[in-house]
């Protein structure tokens, strides 16, 4: 049955994005149902990050058009409300404490004061940060930036959150409780865009999986179908489509070695 | 609607930038002993000047007998423009964690909360000693509530300037990322600029003190009587109070209404400037590219030291920025510099002698001494785990600088011949100026491992990790008086007219003991500091 623009979280209609004569991204289209776990994947410098940017309005596209929950993304003072956003670098200011940068951040937000500080004491709670909520950010280690981080991005309850790398550099447990925080999202109805190269992650939680390879999207689907169409065999794993599917394309490119 | 809740947002987050300035001012002991310094410094001549604002708000008798009142209030609009320009183009042009910020409040807010931000920075610095002028001004006219008018006029310029600034700085940052070239030829112009005004700034006194005709010149032809006017009306209900004109009631006008519209245009270029990409992008077709390997050349390849300069050499040569530092030599060189071209040709070739001497063990010692902790910790799980020794890198750090500063050092004085200096006396300063390079060198480790700075900060528009200001100062106090010292006594020794006395004799030789002995001291100290470094 054809989707509803209700239905659909995120619209990317023929994106492209160059610099002069250099192409980042290529006439991309995406039709992300709402409440997916969508991985997105690519090798390095295959465009993720241009195009995570593209999404979420931080960048305007050469031509084609974005759409998240019906909003235009040029439309940045109504696309605030729905999108949430964790970059690669978690932008956090060090000479703030973490229940400073969040209380913060939820001013901004316009959420109540009330509601922003029950919010904080929960995530905190369980993102294990309670006993340095008030030590200044300069101090914490790269696993505790990523969750206040991370925490900051859903503050608001985003109705879409893209997130780069968000399991990356994290020991076990964190990574783990960021999966699960990811998963609970989505049970509620949040729409994740997940861009990793941690490909378990992506085959644990994702519903559906695009793959990018120099700004194209090469392969997309449930994890399932990427690894039929790879033709990884019985027993094939998402890593094993992912290298299949990148190197079939890196052997068609016109200036492909060999 | 919106423009409350931007004008909120944008209150916010002027506040979060400006607490988080306080805490990097006030964030660790050094910066507060070298804020302390600063305020007895400049608080001394702070002192020195409230008496003289007084006596002149007691002997004024108009507003136009106050000394360069029209000119400076004509000008008052410019130069809180051309400040503003340059903050957004130096400091403000964009907003810290802007993926963050971006992705929450609409640009407005973000224009609104910079600018808040850098107006509470700017008071903080400028407004206690500024309102300090004005209140001792305003008692001496006899009327204090001139502070309270003073500010309330200063404001609707001061918001419109600011917003006009702001507009103006971020287009040409535009216009700046459509030509790169312009923009690096900006930099070298801003810094050559910089020693202009440093070297101009020696005359201006003379002028401002000696022609009085040119001060007059100036206050007929820059002078715009409306503005005039307008700045007039804080001193409403003073003695010195002057009829209210049809022209300064339009200046408030005009400034009220450009407000706005400064707003919006700061707003629109924002969003232009942050939503949108560079035309070209450095990629890796674009980026220099090194072919032939490692080698230094000779003599620095004969040994493991003279290869690790060779290596500081090249990185420095590839990322000039890091030298950054080196300018505030400029303000110590700059009297000198103007001392040297109005001397007479009679001494002008012992001036530059001299000077080449002083600016070369300035150089040996600053160019990669003052901070060898701070430059080499990135490297440091690779430097300390080779089994090339901290002798070794101390003294690359050392051989570098010395390949920086004694060119200069020895070049200047035999260059000085043609300008009338005899070669022996030539001969003689370049021989000191050799000693007084290593010795530079020397301590500048020393002191520059005994006090490392770590964290990058903006320095001249480049993030990268700089000395600790009180150590250039330090360094610059004691490596200029000791090399000042020693060039003196050269010239009395080459003229011939020195005096073998008990008391030269002791004074020189604590003279020299003391050079040697705290140089080696330093350098030996480096070595312990490099040997026993751990990652705390």
């Amino acid at each position: 049955m054809p989707s509803t623009d209700d239905d659909i979280a995120i619209r990317a209609a023929e994106l492209r994005k160059s610099y002069q004569s250099e192409v980042a991204v290529e006439r991309l289209s995406l039709a992300i149902p709402t409440g997916t776990v969508y991985g997105f994947l690519g090798p390095n410098g295959a465009g993720k990050t241009t195009t995570m940017r593209l999404l979420t309005g931080l960048t305007q596209p050469t031509s084609g058009s974005v759409r998240v929950r019906g909003v235009d993304v040029a439309n940045r003072r109504a696309l605030a409300s729905h999108v949430g956003y964790l970059p690669e670098t978690p932008p956090l200011y060090e000479e703030f404490s973490a229940r400073e940068q969040l209380e913060y951040v939820a001013d901004l937000r316009d959420v109540p004061l009330d509601t922003a500080r029950d919010r904080i004491d929960e995530y905190l709670d369980r993102f294990g940060l309670t006993g340095d909520a008030d030590k200044r950010i300069e101090a914490y280690s790269k696993g505790m930036r990523q969750k206040t981080a991370f925490i900051q991005s859903v503050l608001h309850d985003p109705d879409v959150l893209f997130l780069d790398e968000p399991t990356s550099g994290l020991d076990p447990r964190a990574a783990r409780t960021i999966r699960g925080s990811i998963t609970d999202f989505a049970d509620r109805g949040t729409t994740v865009f997940l861009s990793t190269h941690i490909l378990p992650v992506v085959d644990a939680i994702a519903d559906e999986v695009g793959v990018l390879f120099d700004g194209r999207l090469v392969a997309e689907g449930t994890p399932t179908q990427v690894q039929d169409r790879a033709e990884t065999g019985e027993g094939g794993s998402l890593e094993d489509a992912f290298l299949a599917v990148t190197s079939q394309h890196r052997t068609d490119a016109p200036d492909a070695e060999g | 609607m919106s423009l409350h809740r931007d004008v909120r947002h944008g209150l916010r987050i002027g506040r979060a930038e400006f607490v988080r300035s306080l805490r990097g001012y006030l964030g660790n002991t050094r910066r507060l002993v070298g804020l302390a310094i600063a305020v007895l410094f400049f608080g001394g001549s702070l002192l020195l000047s409230l008496p003289t604002a007084y006596l002149l708000g007691r002997t004024a008798r108009s507003v136009t007998t106050i000394p360069f009142f029209e000119a400076g209030a004509s000008a008052f609009p410019v130069v809180l423009v051309l400040v503003a320009m340059l903050r957004t183009l130096e400091r403000i042009g964009s907003v810290e964690a802007e993926d963050l910020v971006l992705m929450t409040v609409h640009p407005r807010a973000v224009v609104l909360g910079l600018i808040t931000a850098e107006i509470g920075r700017l008071a903080l610095w400028f407004g206690l000693p500024i309102g300090a002028l004005a209140v001792a001004f305003a008692l001496g006219v006899g009327a204090p509530q001139l502070v309270l008018t003073g500010g309330l006029v200063a404001l609707p310029l001061v918001c419109c300037a600011a917003v006009w600034g702001y507009a103006s700085g971020l287009g040409a940052l535009r216009l700046l990322r459509y030509l790169p070239v312009v923009r690096r030829v900006l930099k070298l112009g801003g810094i050559l600029a910089m020693v202009g005004a440093v070297v101009a700034s020696q005359f201006v006194g003379a002028y401002i003190i000696e022609a009085d005709r040119w001060m007059r010149w100036l206050g007929s032809t820059a002078t715009v009587d409306p503005l005039v006017g307008y700045v007039a009306l804080a001193f409403a209900g003073t003695p010195l109070a002057q009829p209210v004109s049809i022209g300064s009631i339009a200046v408030l006008g005009v400034a009220l209404a450009l407000t706005p519209i400064g707003l919006a245009v700061a707003t629109r270029q924002a969003s232009t400037l942050w939503f949108t990409d560079a035309p070209t992008r450095t990629t890796s077709t674009q980026t220099p590219n090194s072919t032939g390997g490692f080698t230094a050349p000779q003599p620095l390849a004969w040994s493991n030291a003279g290869r690790i300069a060779w290596g500081v050499l090249v990185r420095a040569r590839r990322h000039p920025q890091e030298l950054s530092h080196l300018l505030t030599i400029v303000f110590f060189i700059g009297p000198i510099g103007t001392t040297v071209v109005q001397s007479s040709g009679d001494t002008i070739g012992v001036l530059v002698a001299g000077t080449g001497v002083g600016l070369g063990t300035v150089l040996a010692g600053a160019t990669f001494g003052l901070n060898p902790l701070g430059d080499d910790r990135p490297q440091f799980p690779l430097l300390l785990l080779t089994t090339t020794s901290p002798r070794a890198l101390v003294r690359g750090r050392l051989l570098a600088g010395a390949a920086v500063g004694l060119p200069v050092a020895v070049l200047a004085p035999v260059a000085s011949v043609s300008l009338g200096t005899a070669v022996p006396r030539a001969l003689a300063f370049a021989g000191v100026g050799v000693g007084t390079c290593l010795a530079a060198a020397m301590f500048a480790l020393g002191i520059g491992a005994a006090y490392p700075v770590y964290e990058e900060r903006e320095f001249w528009g480049t993030e990268t990790v700089v000395p600790s200001t009180l150590v250039m100062i330090g360094y610059m106090f004691v490596v200029g008086g000791g090399t000042g010292l020693g060039l003196v006594v050269t010239w009395f020794a080459v003229t011939g007219n020195l005096v073998f006395t008990p008391v030269f004799l002791g004074g020189f030789g604590t003279y020299l003991l003391l050079t040697v002995g705290v140089s080696y001291g330093a350098y030996r100290y480096a070595i312990r500091r490099y040997r026993r470094y751990v990652f705390d």
